[in-house]
């Protein structure tokens, strides 16, 4: 029973940060129809920012760190859509030229980490240390910070996005664009805003997860993927959507861990893939774009 | 006024294949074959060669995702389906290397056909998704099938070379090497371009990828028409890996790693996609910039990276488009006059 719950817990703080990242890849597809095939990449990118200016570089306390992170997250991010993403929407395939561009840019930033910061893994602490018992089952009290801050990210989004003005303007170009526009919304400042969000939300799960995962060159495909079968598991564009997944996914993955080994961790995310693109191709919520 | 229509039609019918014709292709090829008589260094050669095998897949992307436009991200998956189908049976099972590389098409083929059945359930980006998660996927598999002869990360060694009614075809011959890659190359290359693309099939597969809805309501079979474009692609591709198997004798699953990635799609980006000279001029531009870029180092794959986001923001069309560019400059400058 013990067993059990430290697997669940951990699963559920897993899950949390994927639902992050997930939540950012989604985000973007249903503002402005864009998959960024670069999201894995700005995760490794994230972590490795934080981790110059934390123990790498700079040597930081936390409390000034994390906002610093943020505002970089977020200017890289809306600079990104500005002078990468926003040219192409003029063009008759844009849907194929984006795809295009963030997979470059993807290559761009990996080769780039790994040319500053080479191919060696780079530890980073866990900011708590300590267990805690719960029930008996004894968890790391990293982990249950992580889940902490990973569902408060998650519960701010969901408040800003249902609330505020600003959120409203977001969901309605993601409903309607054309529309959004008419009604005199800046569709494009939308664009860069959701942009910017979504590169701080995969930034934020690639420094949340270091302590766990290390930071490599290359560790931000198999969480990319990951985030990929989530989004495609709640239905592209569907936030909502994504969130039911992540956990759904992620609570899978730590029992199939736990029980069969971690070398089949991939694999069963891909099977995953395959029999929910098989049984509901467009996903839990999601909807066809005509 | 009718100069006007003209450009609009041109306009729309663009991704047709162009005005190229037959007899300027073989020309080309011919071109090409009495260049590799004067040709005698070997490295110049060994260009030369991975030249064509590129263009070859470079091609096969081509058709599926240009002209088709189904943004399949597995062609990678394709070319080491062929290279390890054909190198396994040839090198496990003793099967002659003539044999093994048809069969390590067919093969890829069969691949294609696999990738396809749940692509067709999907549209638009799923299909991205999907297929780049396939191609992500290959290389633990590769590892994980280990004992089924792949040689996991080490490989796959001692692929024979091809023997040809007693003339073996050893990686040394590089000039038997240069006429039959570029026998095969401009073979495929021309199936794709002048046969497939130009007929019935091709004219499905561009009204299927403009309008959809409209194509299937005259009757076009999406099914099979984008059955079909995977397929073929698929299959043509495979061989390229094939040859490339025998040609190295060695694959590894760094044949599927970020850097033949990369290179396939920059040389669709810097060429074009869709537009029939494009991908094979950027394979050949590619291939011969990646080696000049040799002494870059580390650099290497950054700048290749760069190249991609920089020619998809710069030149959309690619340097294909150039041309016509240059043409609508030209006549706008004479209509001032």
């Amino acid at each position: 029973m013990q067993q059990y719950i430290e697997i669940f817990i951990g699963g559920i703080a897993q899950s949390a940060v994927y639902c992050i990242m997930a939540f950012g890849l989604s985000l973007i597809y249903g503002t402005a129809r864009i998959l960024n095939f670069a999201h894995g990449s700005l995760y490794t990118t994230g972590a490795y920012v934080a981790w110059v200016l934390t123990v790498g570089g700079l040597g930081l306390p936390l409390v000034l760190a994390v906002p610093l992170l943020i505002v970089i997250l977020f200017t890289a991010g809306a600079a990104l859509e500005r002078v990468v993403v926003r040219p192409l929407r003029s063009l008759r395939d844009w849907k194929m030229s984006t795809m295009m561009v963030t997979l470059g840019l993807a290559f761009v930033l990996d080769n780039a980490n790994l040319l500053i910061f080479g191919p060696v893994a780079k530890p980073m602490p866990a900011f708590i240390d300590g267990t805690v018992t719960i029930f008996g089952a004894i968890i790391s009290s990293y982990r249950l910070a992580v889940l902490g801050i990973a569902l408060a990210v998650l519960a701010a989004l969901e408040i800003f996005l249902q609330t505020t003005r600003f959120g409203q303007a977001v969901r309605a170009v993601s409903q309607d664009t054309q529309g959004a526009a008419q009604v005199g919304i800046d569709v494009n400042i939308i664009f860069g805003f959701t942009f910017g969000l979504s590169v701080v939300l995969t930034g934020l799960a690639g420094f949340l997860l270091a302590p766990i995962y290390l930071i490599s060159p290359l560790g931000g495909w198999v969480l990319f993927l990951k985030a990929f079968v989530i989004v495609v598991f709640g239905g592209l564009g569907s936030t909502r959507g994504a969130v039911i997944a992540a956990f759904t996914l992620g609570l899978i993955e730590a029992f199939v861990v736990h029980h069969v080994g971690a070398s089949w961790t991939l694999p069963i995310w891909l099977v995953t893939l395959l029999v929910v693109l098989m049984i509901r191709p467009q996903g839990l919520m999601g909807v066809w774009e005509k | 006024m009718k100069d006007q229509t003209a450009a609009t039609a041109n306009q729309m019918t663009r991704r047709q294949p162009s005005a190229f014709s037959s007899l300027t292709f073989w020309a080309i090829v011919g071109g090409l074959a009495v260049l590799g008589m004067f040709v005698d260094d070997p490295y110049m050669q060994h260009v030369l060669i991975l030249c064509f095998l590129w263009a070859i897949v470079a091609a096969g992307w081509d058709l599926v995702l240009g002209y088709a436009g189904i943004y399949n991200y597995a062609q990678l998956v394709f070319f080491a389906a062929g290279a390890y189908g054909s190198g396994m049976l040839a090198a496990k099972l003793g099967v002659s290397p003539i044999v093994a590389i048809p069969l390590g098409g067919i093969f890829a083929g069969f691949m294609g056909l696999l990738i396809a059945l749940p692509c067709l359930r999907l549209r638009g980006e799923y299909i991205a998704l999907f297929t780049f998660a396939v191609h992500l996927a290959m290389p633990p598999l590769i590892l994980k099938t280990k004992h089924w002869g792949t040689g996991g990360n080490t490989g796959l060694l001692g692929i024979p070379p091809i023997d040809l009614f007693g003339f073996t075809i050893g990686p040394r011959d590089k000039l038997a090497w240069f006429y039959l890659t570029l026998a095969v190359a401009s073979v495929a290359i021309y199936i794709i371009y002048f046969i497939v693309l130009r007929r019935r099939m091709g004219k499905a597969f561009v009204a299927l990828r403009d309008s959809e809805d409209f194509a299937r309501s005259l009757g076009v079979s999406d099914f099979r028409y984008k059955l079909l474009a995977f397929m073929s692609s698929a299959l043509i591709t495979g061989l390229a890996g094939a040859l490339y198997a025998h040609y190295t004798t060695v694959v590894t699953p760094k044949i599927l790693g970020n850097e033949f990635f990369l290179l396939a799609m920059v040389m669709l980006a810097i060429g074009g996609i869709g537009r029939f000279p494009g991908a094979v001029l950027g394979a050949f531009i590619v291939t011969i910039a990646n080696e000049l870029l040799r002494s870059a180092g580390n650099m290497r794959l950054l700048l290749l990276g760069l190249a991609v986001v920089l020619t998809v923001l710069l030149l959309p069309s690619g340097i294909v488009s150039l041309r016509e560019n240059f043409q609508r400059l030209w006549r706008k400058t004479r209509a001032k006059q």
